[in-house]
């Protein structure tokens, strides 16, 4: 009896919440344009670069994040505390050159996060849980090393990463070629297929031969050169570096990504996808800024984005499902 | 039900090793124990066996609510700027919180059917957001020195209200999970939510009000810790959530649900708050006892990995049948 009244009434709600949402979604984003258009000195030149460059650390981070969103294994945890020890590393090899710090920061930051990555693929560990653990080794190695000071660079080398060539910051260009080269990836070669095809379904994906393993412990490895790109990049722009370096970029990344569209069960979304998502945040942000709001207000609207996206995304790809 | 991991021997198991190391801390330290450690242990429950016990719960029912800092740290800002006056309002405005943003996150996980993490997580920062646009981002003070006093003092020695509050509410959920059909049915929609719907049982219903308990009790958590530091954080950071995860995970609950016990959530807490006193007492570097921590979370995680276990069941049968498997199986089938 319960299973025959429980059918209809749990059917029946998924095709009209996706009218619904479509009109709520599209009064939201006309209210945003209105709110946007409202607000003194949004339209300008300089807020644009502004924006740009408030979503291009946060938008590389989340790069990363995608390939290991995609391939089905959720988030993690652990972005902020990476980028803070690579970022560390970074800053202290800078006697050795630009070229060589950045190449020995990118070594670092793969090895860090693709370790996860390893016993995430392998193993099949929990990504949420495991990052947690790796967030607080991390920090712990970190801290421990460090003996809880603050690195200031031995050279002057990574100054070269805070140019703007043409108005604008060099991470604006690093964060467009790489989300280019991201998507690309992920359209375009075998391992970017497999990565799909693993985060929709890891157990059909097992089925049909591919290196589940491999091709996540891949995606993390990418994931962990992106993250240091961020490291780098951050760690030049603040001249110094702790273990508080990361700050609050692993929720931003995460909302750049949920605010992309890109689904949290993995086998869907893009890099192109992502990137827009950190400029609508960084967007966002502006605005509440420009109209002064405090921080803490700018943080809530972030996850009521994240949040509003997150429903969305899941009631429209139920309705076309269904 | 897999072999080796019993959900009751985990936390049992925790538990008396951190006892026996609590009971020798005088052989490899330079400290004696006092009934001080003893009550100081029962302090670090209170401050993290409510978030452990809302964490359980949840994971129980096989979903993760990482929100529960967020309520945490709502419930303790609440408590603070709304009991000026008198500490009942204060309690009551972040009880209040903690169970509308339960309704609210259980409603839309059970109604719409979104996994729990991207919705809980949404929460979590918007309620950091919220609770540092409450208080400006910074720590506020709590005028009332009485209620300080009085929830931290002592009683029979080792205990507090505060640790006596948090204890009794682990004894409360037990008895009710045990006693009601509740339990059992938790444990259902967290083992296989399609067989306890066909089952009967009103798994929307369960995972509200799972939410909402987990909301309450995370606003709970967060008003005691107000009214015992006489302050509010705006920021408590992402320990709290690490240790109640660590605790909840030794206390025999498992990643995939359908699984634990609130006593065995007690037990792991209690592990904990022994493991964190021991440092305290040798006097370890903090970043020591983080490594520690982590590689607990991670000996955990790797146990509980799905994969990891197939894998070794895999090699254990083929080095077991090793010398004639086909020959075996030929037996087996003409038998």
């Amino acid at each position: 009896m319960n299973v025959m009244s429980a059918r209809p009434r749990s059917a029946a709600p998924i095709r009209r919440p996706g009218l619904v949402v479509d009109g709520v979604l599209l009064l939201a984003v006309l209210a945003a344009i209105v709110l946007a258009l409202t607000t003194d000195r949004f339209l300008t030149v300089a807020n644009a670069k502004a924006i740009l460059t408030s979503a291009s650390l946060v938008g590389i981070a989340a790069l990363g994040l995608t390939l290991i969103t995609i391939g089905g294994s959720a988030v993690s945890l652990a972005i902020s505390p990476s980028v803070a020890a690579v970022g560390m590393i970074f800053l202290s090899a800078q006697s050795l050159g630009l070229i060589p710090a950045l190449v020995l920061a990118v070594a670092c930051g793969t090895l860090i996060t693709g370790l996860q990555g390893a016993v995430v693929g392998y193993a099949g560990a929990n990504p949420v849980i495991l990052t947690i653990a790796a967030s607080f080794a991390i920090t712990g190695i970190a801290t421990g090393v460090s003996g809880g000071s603050t690195v200031s660079p031995t050279a002057s080398g990574y100054d070269h990463l805070n140019a703007t060539p043409g108005g604008v910051a060099l991470s604006v260009y690093v964060l467009i070629a790489l989300a280019l080269i991201v998507e690309w990836t992920l359209r375009r070669t075998g391992f970017g297929r497999s990565l799909y095809l693993i985060g929709e379904n890891r157990r059909a994906a097992r089925a049909a031969g591919l290196p589940v393993g491999r091709t996540t412990a891949v995606a993390w490895v990418g994931a962990g050169a992106l993250f240091a790109v961020t490291a780098a990049f951050t760690a030049a722009f603040n001249t110094s570096a702790n273990v508080n370096l990361g700050g609050t970029l692993t929720f931003d990344a995460i909302a750049a990504v949920l605010a992309g569209g890109t689904a949290i069960a993995g086998g869907r979304g893009s890099a192109l996808r992502t990137l827009a998502g950190a400029v609508l945040i960084a967007a966002a942000s502006d605005i509440l800024l420009l109209r002064g709001y405090s921080t803490g207000v700018q943080i809530m609207v972030k996850g009521v984005i994240v949040l509003v996206v997150v429903v969305t995304v899941h009631l429209r790809t139920r309705g076309s499902r269904a | 039900m897999r072999a080796g991991r019993p959900e009751a021997s985990l936390p049992m198991a925790a538990l008396v090793i951190t006892v026996i190391a609590f009971v020798f801390v005088p052989t490899y330290t330079d400290s004696a124990l006092t009934s001080f450690d003893v009550y100081n242990t029962f302090q670090i429950l209170a401050r993290l066996g409510l978030l452990t016990l809302a964490l359980g719960l949840t994971m129980i029912a096989g979903e993760f609510d990482l929100s529960v800092v967020g309520t945490y740290a709502v419930g303790g800002m609440l408590t603070v700027q709304a009991g000026q006056q008198h500490w009942a309002w204060g309690l009551l405005a972040a009880l209040g919180a903690g169970a509308a943003i339960g309704l609210l996150q259980g409603g839309l996980i059970a109604r719409l059917k979104i996994p729990s993490m991207p919705v809980t997580l949404a929460t979590y920062i918007a309620l950091l957001g919220l609770t540092s646009a409450m208080s400006g981002g910074l720590t506020k003070t709590y005028s009332n020195a009485t209620v300080t006093l009085w929830v931290d003092q002592s009683i029979l020695t080792y205990f507090s209200p505060r640790s006596l509050i948090t204890l009794g509410l682990f004894v409360v959920a037990a008895a009710v999970l045990s006693l009601s059909r509740w339990g059992r049915e938790l444990r259902a929609i967290g083992g296989d939510r399609r067989a306890a719907r066909v089952a009967g049982v009103r798994v929307d219903r369960l995972i509200v009000g799972t939410f909402v308990a987990s909301g309450v009790l995370s606003a709970l958590g967060g008003s005691l810790l107000s009214f015992s530091l006489g302050s509010a954080n705006p920021d408590p950071g992402v320990q709290p959530l690490i240790v109640a995860t660590a605790a909840a995970l030794l206390g025999g609950v498992s990643l995939a649900g359908g699984r634990g016990h609130p006593l065995g959530l007690l037990a792991g807490i209690l592990a904990v708050a022994l493991l964190a006193e021991i440092v305290a007492v040798a006097a370890v570097p903090q970043y020591v006892s983080q490594l520690f921590f982590a590689g607990l979370l991670g000996i955990i995680v790797v146990i509980d990995a799905p994969d990891l276990h197939s894998a070794l069941v895999r090699l254990r049968t083929r080095l077991r049948s090793s010398p004639h498997p086909r020959t075996s199986i030929q037996e087996s089938a003409d038998v």
